[in-house]
């Protein structure tokens, strides 16, 4: 289900302070697609996230999931949480600790009156979904972290709602398990039909998992796009520095050459590709990601988009060296191979990829 | 929204009435002319109170009393602590069991039970004792200032371990070990780094229990009055309770002193206690520090141990049912047992007073708990998760009474209802205890709403229940061993009530506590024993129940 927001905005209020954790936002999220809410924590990602599922109630504006409005301040309607219809896994998980695992997940059920006997071929339908099968009847404070989110994926899906809901499911697990959990989340939704709104503050899981994300920040949602085009073609310089690492090169727009631009900046003229169409004479930045600067180039100082530097700083991190490159007075960030033969205070040939650098409005 | 907003104000009300109204009932009656009326703001029962010489010595008497019972609950109290937490002794589970006396033995029949053991004339212990070495008089007197410290101190024992057991285990052993490890010896480390360390929490141990002997009635009367002895509860009840004309004016005034000193003494406390939070060092979780390995001193320790217990628990009981099978205290031995018979028994079981009592403290117990309860709940919700500042004011009022001498604001009530037609009615018993004991309550309560984090009922809405479904298959169920817990503290406490009922009931109220005391004033023993086992019993029985009723809740 399509889910419609128009000019959300919610204030709270704090030691006689006003701070509008939403500020006129409208958002749509497509149906059967996993979107991610990404953004620095107090960027009004949660609260959003709240104010669809109903636990939270905005000031202004109106949210529609379907054909149904669930919330309109202008024409009075407000839809209780548990008449929304929706799933939602907790950041916490908020498991019933009085519950066992069977008793967790039939709640739902339970809650809209399905007969016992559905009710255990659904429960158990769901649990063997997220591998938890055999498990019924083990208390949940007997759960590891892990299981208690599986258990919190299979009580949000038992209702087989149209939505679902995450609040940072995997911020408590450890470093590995978020990482197969994470694979294991995309292959889970991919196979239903079910809109997931997922909210995270890391980029590499909102990446992995999504397949459009919205990056917030104070209260607005930035930039919206899929996540090669915000990693790639972001039109937004704080989206381009939050969504992964990236050199931003200030300078001037000095020429036109079809989808690309040559921009005018600190180290040398840099042949970018230009997809916002930023005219010459303007104000841009040049946005370079460390893993497409190429180092160990042959060529001549003056070659389009070659340049002389010397290696400042240099980290050996297992899989690259992370290099900090002089050219100038400007640093450039790159990764460059663990075999190459270099030393801090080494003479270094870089070039930039004019496919892979983009411009973007200053 | 509305309702929820009018809850905090209704209770701070409730409670306010419940809390501030005796205090201020009973600053008023000591500016009175002392006889129920409030006409005529005079000093004069101050005057008359303040330079009695004999107040001086009540004073003295009061502060040797409670700070002798401080240091002898405290040093026995750390020993426990010590060789619980930090010894491979056996059978730790056991120290558990003692830390939760207070809760089964009332300490008007631990009174009794050791007056009957140690006193001068008949007293079991003395007489066995005086028969072994061929003795003419008596070893130890128990109607004395030893005896009353002694059994004052052994009773609030398990306040001071409450406080001490928790310090000593989150103790940073390293701290001790790195002193070893410059060089210091075992009782250098002792004294120079872990009893510093462990000073705030022995100091509030210290304070608590000073602040509980304060308000100590049952040893001060039942040891100490026999022995011409008097303190501050005592005194103030030999005011109200003798003589032609209860000067409940004088009784204010001397009253005001306590009531003071205990609430500043509770302030000291919280200070305390939020300083040695500081002070005390948790290691990370999971760590042990290293046992000390007793050896051989391991068996005489346990002895120790194992007979501190029976003293404790065993040995009260055991007298009191032995002493109510005789006609009269007598040393054990083939005479006492030809003579015993059910005798006692029959006469408690057919005496009206004593049924009246009976049926009194189980209604005050049953229904005053269930009562208190209730308004446990809605003040617990309102504390930790209204959290707003009139939550705030709330939360100082519950715990105000924390720090009531009971025998003192048992005074100030008095002065409540004496114009109310609640006067001399078993409500106004019902009221006091409440009032007096709502922090027992609200402690078990708001430790159970601290754990239902918000999430868990928004789950619930999110999964499609209503905010009643909500409540009753989320909320209540895990606020089930709160009430439970907190339902058996009240009912215990108000079954045993001996300090506010002693100034409120009246004839035609009597409850179990005060006809035991009257039984000991007439020395009654075996009457006196006979009443007291069937208290223990309902006691007993009345937590088993409640625990197995909150057990079948929480399994559905």
């Amino acid at each position: 289900m399509e889910i419609r927001i128009r000019g959300l905005t919610r204030d709270f209020h704090s030691e006689g302070k006003r701070i509008r954790a939403l500020d006129n936002v409208d958002l749509t999220i497509p149906a059967n697609r996993i979107f991610t809410l990404l953004g620095p924590s107090g960027c009004g990602k949660t609260t959003l996230l709240r104010c669809i599922v109903g636990l939270e109630t905005p000031d202004a504006g109106e949210i529609a999931i379907g054909d149904r409005i669930v919330w309109s301040g202008e024409k009075g309607i407000c839809v209780p949480p548990e008449n929304r219809g929706l799933g939602m896994v907790f950041q916490t998980y908020a498991i019933w600790p009085h519950m066992n695992v069977f008793e967790n997940v039939a709640y739902p059920l339970k809650c809209r009156n399905v007969p016992m006997k559905e009710i255990r071929t659904r429960v158990a339908r769901f649990l063997e979904f997220v591998q938890l099968e055999g498990f019924e009847n083990r208390p949940a404070t007997k759960l590891s972290g892990g299981q208690q989110q599986r258990v919190a994926l299979a009580r949000a899906l038992v209702a087989e709602p149209k939505v679902i809901l995450f609040d940072e499911p995997l911020s408590n697990l450890d470093a590995k398990l978020r990482e197969e959990t994470r694979k294991e989340l995309r292959k889970f939704l991919s196979g239903l039909d079910i809109t997931a709104v997922y909210v995270t503050h890391d980029r590499v899981e909102a990446l992995a998992l999504s397949d459009l994300i919205a990056i917030m920040r104070a209260g607005k949602i930035v930039e919206t796009g899929d996540p090669r085009r915000v990693y790639f073609r972001s039109g937004d310089r704080f989206v381009a520095d939050f969504i992964g690492r990236a050199n931003l090169i200030p300078g001037k727009v000095a020429a036109l050459e079809g989808s690309h631009a040559v921009i005018e900046t600190g180290i040398g003229a840099i042949v970018g590709s230009n997809p916002r169409g930023i005219e010459p004479g303007e104000e841009a930045v040049l946005c370079v990601r460390p893993e497409f600067i190429r180092t160990a180039v042959t060529g001549a100082a003056g070659d389009r988009n070659l340049f002389l530097g010397r290696v400042e700083t240099l980290l050996f991190i297992g899989e690259a060296y992370e290099g900090e490159i002089r050219i100038n007075e400007t640093l450039v960030t790159t990764t460059i191979s663990p075999t190459a033969d270099l030393v801090e205070g080494s003479d270094i040939r870089i070039a930039f990829d004019s496919d892979h650098c983009f411009l973007l409005p200053a | 929204m509305g309702k929820k907003s009018a809850l905090t104000p209704a209770l701070i009300v409730i409670v306010g009435l419940l809390t501030i109204s005796p205090v201020l009932m009973l600053l008023a009656g000591s500016f009175s002319e002392g006889f129920g009326t409030f006409e005529g703001f005079t000093t004069a029962k101050y005057v008359e109170a303040y330079t009695d010489p004999e107040l001086f010595g009540i004073l003295l008497d009061t502060s040797i009393f409670t700070l002798g019972s401080a240091v002898v609950a405290t040093l026995l109290a750390l020993f426990l602590a010590y060789v619980n937490t930090r010894t491979d002794i056996p059978f730790k589970s056991f120290f558990g069991v003692i830390s939760i006396i207070p809760m089964m033995i009332p300490h008007i029949l631990f009174s009794v039970s050791w007056v009957l053991l140690l006193n001068p004339s008949n007293g079991i212990l003395n007489r066995y004792l005086m028969g072994l070495f061929g003795l003419e008089k008596a070893l130890f007197n128990v109607y004395s200032m030893k005896g009353m410290i002694l059994v004052e101190g052994l009773l609030d024992m398990p306040i001071a371990y409450l406080i001490l057991a928790p310090a000593m285990s989150a103790f940073d052993v390293s701290l001790e070990e790195s002193s070893r490890a410059c060089g210091a010896g075992g009782f250098r480390t002792l004294t120079r780094v872990t009893l510093p360390v462990l000073r705030p929490a022995l100091l509030a141990s210290v304070i608590l229990v000073i602040v509980k002997a304060l308000a100590s009635f049952a040893v001060p009367s039942v040891i100490g009055t026999p022995g011409r002895i008097y303190v501050l509860s005592t005194y103030i009840y030999r005011i109200i309770a003798t003589g032609f004309s209860a000067d409940y004016g004088l009784a204010a005034a001397v009253g005001m002193s306590a009531l003071v000193a205990s609430i500043c003494l509770v302030y000291l406390y919280r200070y305390l206690t939020s300083e040695s939070e500081r002070y005390v060092t948790v290691s990370s979780r999971g760590f042990k520090p290293a046992l000390i390995g007793l050896k051989r001193s391991k068996y005489p320790l346990l002895g120790v141990i194992g007979l501190l217990s029976f003293v404790l628990i065993l040995l009260p009981v055991l007298v009191l049912f032995y002493t109510s099978l005789l006609p009269y205290v007598m040393v054990p031995d083939a005479k006492a047992f030809s003579l015993m018979n059910w005798k006692n028994w029959e006469e408690v079981l057919r005496d009206p007073i004593s049924l009246l009592s009976l049926k009194n403290s189980l209604a005050l117990g049953l229904g005053g708990a269930t009562l208190g309860v209730i308004l446990s709940i809605f003040v617990s919700y309102v504390i930790v998760k209204v959290r707003t500042t009139a939550s705030g004011i709330l939360e100082s009022l519950t715990f105000l009474s924390f720090s009531f001498p009971g025998i003192v604001i048992g005074v100030g009530f008095m002065w409540f209802f004496l114009r109310t037609p609640l006067y001399s009615t078993i409500w106004a018993l019902l009221i006091g205890y409440i009032a007096a004991y709502l922090p027992y309550g609200v402690r078990p309560l708001s430790s159970a709403f601290v754990q239902i984090h918000s999430a868990l009922e928004e789950s619930s809405k999110v999964c499609g229940a209503s905010s009643f479904t909500t409540l009753r298959r989320i909320v209540i169920p895990l606020l089930i061993p709160g009430i439970v817990s907190g339902w058996i503290l009240m009912a215990s406490m108000f079954l045993r009530e001996l300090n506010l009922s002693v100034v409120l009931s009246r004839p035609g109220t009597e409850v179990l506590a005060v006809q035991i005391l009257r039984f000991a004033e007439d020395g009654l023993w075996g009457r006196l024993s006979a009443l007291g086992i069937i208290m223990i019993l309902i006691s007993s029985a009345l937590a088993a129940s409640a625990s197995l009723l909150g057990k079948s809740l929480t399994k559905r």
